[in-house]
């Protein structure tokens, strides 16, 4: 038998913007403990949130494998591996002060909007271990803010949201960037006429959503995905390249290992590679239930056993900057685009609420709604232009993808 | 029971949660827990900040409670705040889910029951995955205020969900029966209404077509009905958006007409199922709140603090979605008022438009959306066939004054997987409905 433990814990201080001032202050310091046993090709969990009797827990776990939960693969083993990403950020007592600051300063810079949502500073430490070799942990910290913003002038529950995680600081760079995007938004810019476009997203914004569903091992495997029996095809465009990744220096609160203690080369697992479907994403047990490797995406609640999950889905970095992706033509910056989907055949559609027009070094001005769509094949075959290294916004460090999409009025 | 400092506002809200999780994939068992756990959530007010903390150790309350009042300062006229005179102050025993409890219901017969739908789920060629999962939750809260409230109540809900995938050549199609109600016994347990839907989702998939993008006459189901209540109003009547907001307050003004006369859209926490909330999570009584009615602008949803702050009646939608958040205004069970016609003579009144039955998930901003799974085309007055649609959407106000037809049946449906959710906190247990509900003029895409 193989005992495995996993601590996550969460230590937490966020506070509540309303109406541009800080309302409520939240702390929160959370462990869950999960204790795994392995036995006969089983697996037994337990969980416990906070403190536990470690005789009870284990109780708890073997009694669980009488459940007859199969796990007929073995778990990690003989890896040690530490990465502890935490740098010294604000003082947890002086955040209301440093946010206190910058909401001042927002308020005098940019006075006809209104903020609301939550600022963080946030920790994470996660610790898996087991008697057969296996010591992973990981431990981050960041500053985040998700602020939405508002027009006093406006009607709507609110017009849009800037924000940031980082495991920096710096209020300066920080102004600078809410100025940029508010400024455009406040220059209202004409929709170009119909037709196809550069549109811009966010890396982790993309419209990527039918390759979480239909890449995933089981569902392709027992053919129920667009992308069954197309593994080795190459459907997409050669410089596509989509997969799971974990690494430490590009994803922020997450673990470089997923909830089996995976642990993928250089932490990321392509699953479409220059165009070609290679391989789908699973847990350990489903991998060895449909015959594929494992590709490191396992989840678990503290309490439950591990299952499939994409972690961290991203698109491979060309090396281009924005504008460079362009081409010389403007493009459209999608900030917030609710409530789209695709169709089981891969056609896409969506309303975009909120658009901003960019040249790929500026942001021109704010465009009124409007409706993208395009196919899962198109927006990611021929209309694919790239993703950029890093954005020209001041402060965060997130990429842009760039896909050629079909823009409507309503 | 705890000591309350002089100076602040305290409550201390106390979760006792009980919960199963049975999931079996093609039949083979993945998953099956119980999941039990006792923890506090803790707020402070001093009449300028709110300090909050949650713990798992309900033994460390009080360290807790003094930890927030050495960072909160005392303020010796905390009573007279507008908002801590608001809060209601109730005591109140209130366990419904005694005897009907889901944690006395041996997980064999929730094991067996999900396992009584396998030989349903095996017998389809096309249907290639599948996933049954049965869910339950109970929960006892009890809450404490230093203005004396002391309430212990109980909330519960049990289901199932059949995930599907179907494929027959290229086509495919990805689709869920759900059934959920308050208690174990409730349950639906019959296997012809999944053999049905089984079938309907075949036919859809072997005869949908691509929709011509455009606007038409959209006929939304019950289902759809209640998400377009929830997204498209229920999400703007939560006020905590309007407070210290000059232009939301006149633009929100009572009395206005925002709708058809035939509408009327209510959010109410006393209904068994999964929106059920007798008390809020800051220990207001639940009550009907109509939102609009007969296409006026009636009423809001609130919190205390929003209450006061906007001078207006509480309503009982503080909720959080566990111990490890503060309560924020949310929805409980919100659904639109039936009407006088048939389902039928909603169709026969279509010339050119579309019938939503399903729907994957929904959005609410200025534009909200829907993203339909089951939908077909009606063509003068008939429904002729499937249709592939990814959304459809429209602008909230423009789309409530176009309802032009509600039928004259309610349905008011709960859920156990899923959720509503706003900002950082998702899933909340929610419920809706309504009848259905034709729209003169929608985005379809």
């Amino acid at each position: 038998m193989i005992k495995e433990y996993y601590h996550a814990t969460v230590i937490d201080t966020t506070l509540n913007v309303v109406n541009s001032r800080i309302e409520s202050v939240r702390s929160k310091n959370i462990t869950k403990t999960s204790l795994r046993v392995y036995k006969d090709q089983r697996i037994g969990v337990a969980g416990a949130i906070g403190s536990y009797k470690e005789d009870e827990l284990l109780k708890e776990a073997m009694e669980a494998l009488d459940r007859g939960i199969d796990y007929p693969v073995a778990p990690s083993s003989q890896l040690t591996m530490t990465q502890d990403l935490r740098k010294p950020l604000i003082a947890p007592q002086d955040l209301v002060t440093e946010f206190g600051q910058l909401l001042e300063s927002l308020r005098e810079l940019q006075p006809n909007y209104i903020f609301s949502n939550k600022m963080s500073l946030s920790e994470r430490s996660n610790i898996l271990y087991n008697d057969a070799g296996l010591k992973l942990e990981y431990a981050d910290r960041t500053i985040s803010a998700g602020l939405i913003f508002k027009e006093k002038s406006s009607t709507s529950v609110f017009d849009g949201a800037v924000g940031f995680r980082e495991r920096k600081y710096d209020r300066k760079l920080i102004l600078d960037e809410f100025n940029l995007i508010l400024n455009a938004y406040s220059e209202k810019v004409s929709l170009p006429p119909n037709g196809r476009y550069p549109v811009v997203f966010l890396t982790e914004d993309a419209p990527v959503g039918k390759f979480i569903t239909g890449l995933k091992a089981d569902v392709l495997a027992k053919g129920g995905s667009l992308f069954s029996e197309k593994i080795g095809q190459r459907l997409f465009n050669e410089a596509f390249t989509f997969g799971q990744c974990l690494d430490p220096q590009e994803v922020y609160l997450s673990p470089f290992f997923d909830a089996e203690g995976v642990v993928n080369n250089g932490y990321t697992y392509n699953l479409i590679e220059d165009g070609v479907i290679k391989a789908p994403y699973c847990d350990k047990k489903t991998a060895h239930k449909f015959g594929f490797a494992p590709s490191g995406s396992a989840a678990a609640a503290y309490d439950g056993v591990p299952q499939t999950a994409l972690l961290h889905p991203t698109i491979k970095k060309c090396g281009k900057s924005l504008k460079e992706l362009l081409g010389g033509q403007t493009g459209i910056f999608v900030m917030m685009a609710a409530g789209g989907d695709f169709t089981p055949q891969g056609e896409y559609a969506t309303p975009v609420q909120v658009a901003l027009l960019t040249d790929g070094e500026r942001l021109l001005g704010r465009l009124p709604e409007f409706n993208l769509s395009s196919h899962v094949y198109d927006m990611f075959g021929q209309g694919f232009r790239g993703v950029t290294d890093r954005t020209f916004l001041p402060f965060s460090g997130d990429s842009m993808a760039v896909l050629e999409m079909n823009i409507a009025a309503p | 029971m705890y000591t309350f400092q002089k100076g602040f506002y305290t409550d201390v809200r106390i979760e006792e949660f009980y919960e199963t999780t049975i999931t079996y994939t093609l039949g083979q068992l993945d998953e099956s827990k119980i999941r039990k756990y006792k923890a506090a959530f803790i707020r402070v007010f001093d009449g300028s900040l709110w300090y909050y903390a949650a713990t798992s150790d309900v033994d460390q309350v009080q360290n807790e409670l003094d930890k927030l009042y050495g960072s909160a300062r005392p303020n010796p006229d905390i009573d007279n705040h507008p908002v801590v005179r608001a809060f209601e102050v109730h005591q109140d025993n209130k366990l419904c889910y005694v005897e009907s409890g889901v944690d006395r219901v041996p997980k064999a017969e929730k094991e067996k029951l999900l396992q009584s739908f396998f030989p349903i789920l095996n017998a389809q060629p096309a249907l290639k995955m599948w996933k049954a999962i049965y869910i339950d939750a109970k929960k006892i809260m009890t809450l404490y205020t230093s203005k004396g409230t002391q309430l212990t109540y109980d909330t519960q809900r049990a289901g199932y969900a059949l995930r599907m995938n179907f494929s027959e050549g290229e086509k495919k199609l990805s689709e869920s029966y759900q059934q959920a109600t308050d208690t174990f016994e409730g349950l639906r347990k019959d296997t012809e209404p999944l053999q049905e839907h089984i079938q309907k989702c075949i036919d859809f998939m072997t005869h949908a077509v691509p929709v011509k993008p455009g606007k038409y006459t959209v006929i939304l189901s019950p289902l759809a009905a209640g998400i377009f209540a929830h997204e498209s109003f229920g999400h703007k009547s939560e006020s905590d958006f309007m407070v210290g907001d000059e232009t939301m307050i006149k633009e929100w003004a009572i009395g206005k007409k925002v709708g058809s006369d035939i509408l009327s859209i209510v959010d109410c926490g006393t209904i068994p199922g999964s929106g059920y909330v007798p008390y809020d999570d800051e220990g207001t009584k639940a009550r009907e709140n109509y939102l609009i009615k007969d296409g006026i602008l009636t009423g809001r949803l609130h919190s205390t603090s929003t209450a006061a702050l906007l001078q207006e009646g509480l309503t009982g939608n503080a909720r959080a979605i566990n111990f490890e958040f503060e309560p924020i205004v949310r929805m409980t069970t919100t659904y639109i008022k039936p009407g006088s016609q048939t389902k039928e003579e909603l169709i026969e009144g279509v010339e050119q438009g579309f019938l939503i039955e399903t729907v994957n998930h929904g959005s609410g901003l200025s534009t909200f959306t829907m993203a339909p799974s089951l939908a077909y085309r009606i063509e003068n007055g008939k429904v002729v066939e499937p249709v592939n649609i990814s959304v459809i959407s429209g602008t909230v106000f423009e789309t409530l004054s176009l309802i032009d037809g509600l039928s004259n049946e309610l349905k008011l449906l709960s859920f156990v997987t899923g959720g509503c959710g706003k900002m950082e906190q998702y899933p909340l247990p929610v419920g809706f409905g309504g009848p259905y509900v034709r729209v003169r003029s929608m985005m379809v895409q």
